[in-house]
């Protein structure tokens, strides 16, 4: 799948996710995040990539038709089988890059202080 | 410097002797081999070739170079299993821990006995073992080991546990510590053996299916890169593609008969100790391993790079996210187990890549938890101060009591249950009932398709499989070269 259409399908769920997870997080480096998240969505082997495209379609309606903060939680929570290994997907490919890109972030995503 | 280059030319159709699939710890050793023995063998690799060094170990840049998919794969199932391949010159070997078990006799005899496999005599693949020891400089670390590592072997200690270093297939300078050694992969040894011997390999070429006529294939129709069709005849075809894509390939090309159906792993469950001072090494695995309770389940140490150490946590990411701040004082340990479970590679037309499945058993759900349990002691032993087992609403582990909590709180779907070793897919013997090669890994029912790689191995043996890989596909290739008239 090319990296646009992967993006364009993951990134409003990534962004939301992360922006919860991670509030302190600054955009840029949010973007960035998402648009790891988005290539490595991209490369997934064909059938994994043809039932998260699914899953992300459907969480992307619902993100713009309900409260996104309310369906954010909800759906880190309820343990549905194979629906809910995509935000654990999406989150775990995000924290690996947030970490191994800039190691002293926060919990809370924000920078860690200079040392002087 | 890569020893690859393009064999097609202007060309799209060439011929060759003996083509093999693939440049792993099955591929490698059978084109040094049978070029030595006079065949004309070409190597065709679908990943690139990635000079050692290059990235660095156990990063996502070395996910997204040399492992399929960027190293987001999955079997699927309850739980859903992550698993990785290498995917480029040498395979599995230029990232994998480098660790090296013999193949256990015990295991031998069992596999000779249950799948009645020919000829397969325990002197001859200790003789094997000795001579891959040898090729791959197998050894211990002459200098210190990390502090990581001999936290498991002081944890072990305490408790009065069989442990020990696993030997690995790294050259190490003399009195040189862990991280001085250098990987002894394919690309170093048994790669450039086979060039030596006029072998040419050819990185970036997919082999999308093979003819087969009457039992007898006679080409493979490759991908090149750019998206370039290809044709390559040959007389003799080994496929090493490694357990999940050898029998894909084999799907695709019309062999189905017990290939595919019977996948094996050693699942493993994790988690992160915290200790008072640094022990986080972050382009390195620990080198000891905890054996007390092998051959049901074995303990030893992850890569644990402050992503993978975030990755750890990620279970119980609302408890455990303060803990990233400490991720220099922490380290990510594994418990693997022998599994009764079994998965399947299945190929589906249409889609480019196969569809993973793995099912655990009871017994293996209960035999996690337990592991774990065990791994957490064992590092409270070694004086962590804090274990954060990953699997969601897991307790913290601060003193030997919690261990309970920790076990009667486990659940496998809740768990991240991963693996790194794929066996089984085209077990090898003379039973009719379950093998899809004959006992020196030809393919029932065709006359040149042979598989020689970990898809070979009847069960998952119990320990890291490159040793035992290596073994048998040296020794089909010596049966090989034996019963085949070269030209």
């Amino acid at each position: 799948m090319p990296t646009g259409s992967a993006h364009r399908l993951v990134a409003p769920y990534a962004d939301a996710l992360l922006a919860r997870d991670l509030p302190a997080l600054d955009p840029t480096r949010r973007a960035e995040t998402v648009d790891f998240v988005a290539l490595r969505v991209s490369t997934l082997p064909t059938p994994m990539l043809v039932g998260v495209s699914i899953v992300a379609w459907a969480f992307d309606l619902l993100l713009r038709l309900g409260s996104r903060r309310t369906f954010i939680s909800l759906s880190t929570r309820v343990p549905i089988p194979f629906v809910s290994e995509y935000p654990r997907l999406i989150r775990s490919l995000a924290f690996a890059y947030v970490w191994e890109r800039w190691p002293d972030t926060r919990p809370d995503g924000g920078r860690a202080p200079v040392v002087p | 410097m890569s020893l690859a280059h393009d064999p097609f030319g202007p060309a799209d159709h060439i011929e060759v002797e003996v083509l093999i699939i693939g440049s792993g710890a099955g591929g490698a050793p059978t084109a040094a081999l049978l070029a030595e023995a006079g065949f004309e063998v070409l190597i065709v690799e679908e990943g690139a070739w990635v000079d050692q060094g290059a990235v660095k170990p156990f990063s996502l840049e070395q996910m997204a170079r040399q492992y399929r998919s960027g190293g987001v794969t999955v079997a699927l199932g309850r739980p859903a299993v992550p698993y990785t391949e290498g995917q480029c010159a040498g395979g599995g070997t230029e990232v994998n821990s480098g660790l090296y078990k013999r193949p256990p006799h015990e295991v031998l005899e069992a596999w000779r006995a249950d799948y009645r496999i020919a000829d397969l005599d325990l002197d001859e693949i200790d003789t094997i073992s000795d001579e891959v020891e040898r090729d791959l400089s197998v050894s211990t670390v002459p200098g210190p080991t990390t502090e990581a590592s001999r936290a498991l072997a002081r944890g072990a200690e305490a408790l009065g546990w069989r442990n020990g270093e696993i030997p690995r297939w790294m050259a190490y300078p003399e009195r040189g510590d862990a991280l001085s050694g250098r990987r002894q992969s394919m690309t170093v040894t048994y790669l450039p053996r086979a060039v030596r011997a006029g072998a040419r390999l050819a990185t970036e070429v997919r082999v999308d299916r093979l003819e087969i006529v009457d039992g007898t294939a006679r080409a493979a129709l490759v991908t090149r890169s750019g998206g370039r069709s290809g044709r390559i005849s040959f007389r003799h075809v080994f496929v090493c593609g490694g357990a999940i894509q050898t029998p894909a390939l084999l799907q695709r090309s019309g062999l189905r008969r017990h290939i595919g159906a019977s996948l094996a792993v050693h699942p493993t469950v994790k988690l992160a100790a915290k200790f008072r001072d640094e022990v986080n090494v972050d382009d390195d695995v620990p080198v000891h391993q905890v054996t007390e309770f092998f051959p049901y389940s074995s303990f030893g140490g992850s890569a644990s790079q402050a992503g993978l150490v975030a990755l750890a946590l990620n279970d119980n990411w609302r408890a455990f996210s303060r803990q990233i701040i400490d991720w220099r004082r922490m380290s990510v340990y594994y418990a693997a187990i022998r599994s009764e479970g079994r998965g399947r590679v299945v190929a589906v037309p249409g889609l480019r890549d196969p569809v993973v499945t793995y099912r655990l058993t009871r017994n293996d759900r209960a035999l996690l938890g337990a592991s774990l349990g065990r791994l957490a002691l064992a590092m409270l032993a070694a004086g962590a101060e804090e274990v954060f087992p990953s699997f969601r609403d897991a307790p913290i582990v601060r003193r030997a009591a919690d261990v309970a909590r920790l076990e009667s709180g486990f659940r496998a779907d809740r768990a991240s249950v991963m693996t790194v070793h794929l066996c089984s897919t085209v077990p090898l013997g003379e039973d009719p009932n379950r093998c899809g090669a004959d006992s020196h890994g030809r393919i029932h029912g065709t006359t040149n398709v042979r598989v020689n790689d970990a898809s070979l191995l009847p069960t998952a043996p119990g320990v890291n499989p490159q040793a035992t890989v290596m073994a048998i596909a040296i020794r089909n290739a010596r049966r090989f070269i034996e019963e085949t008239p070269v030209g």
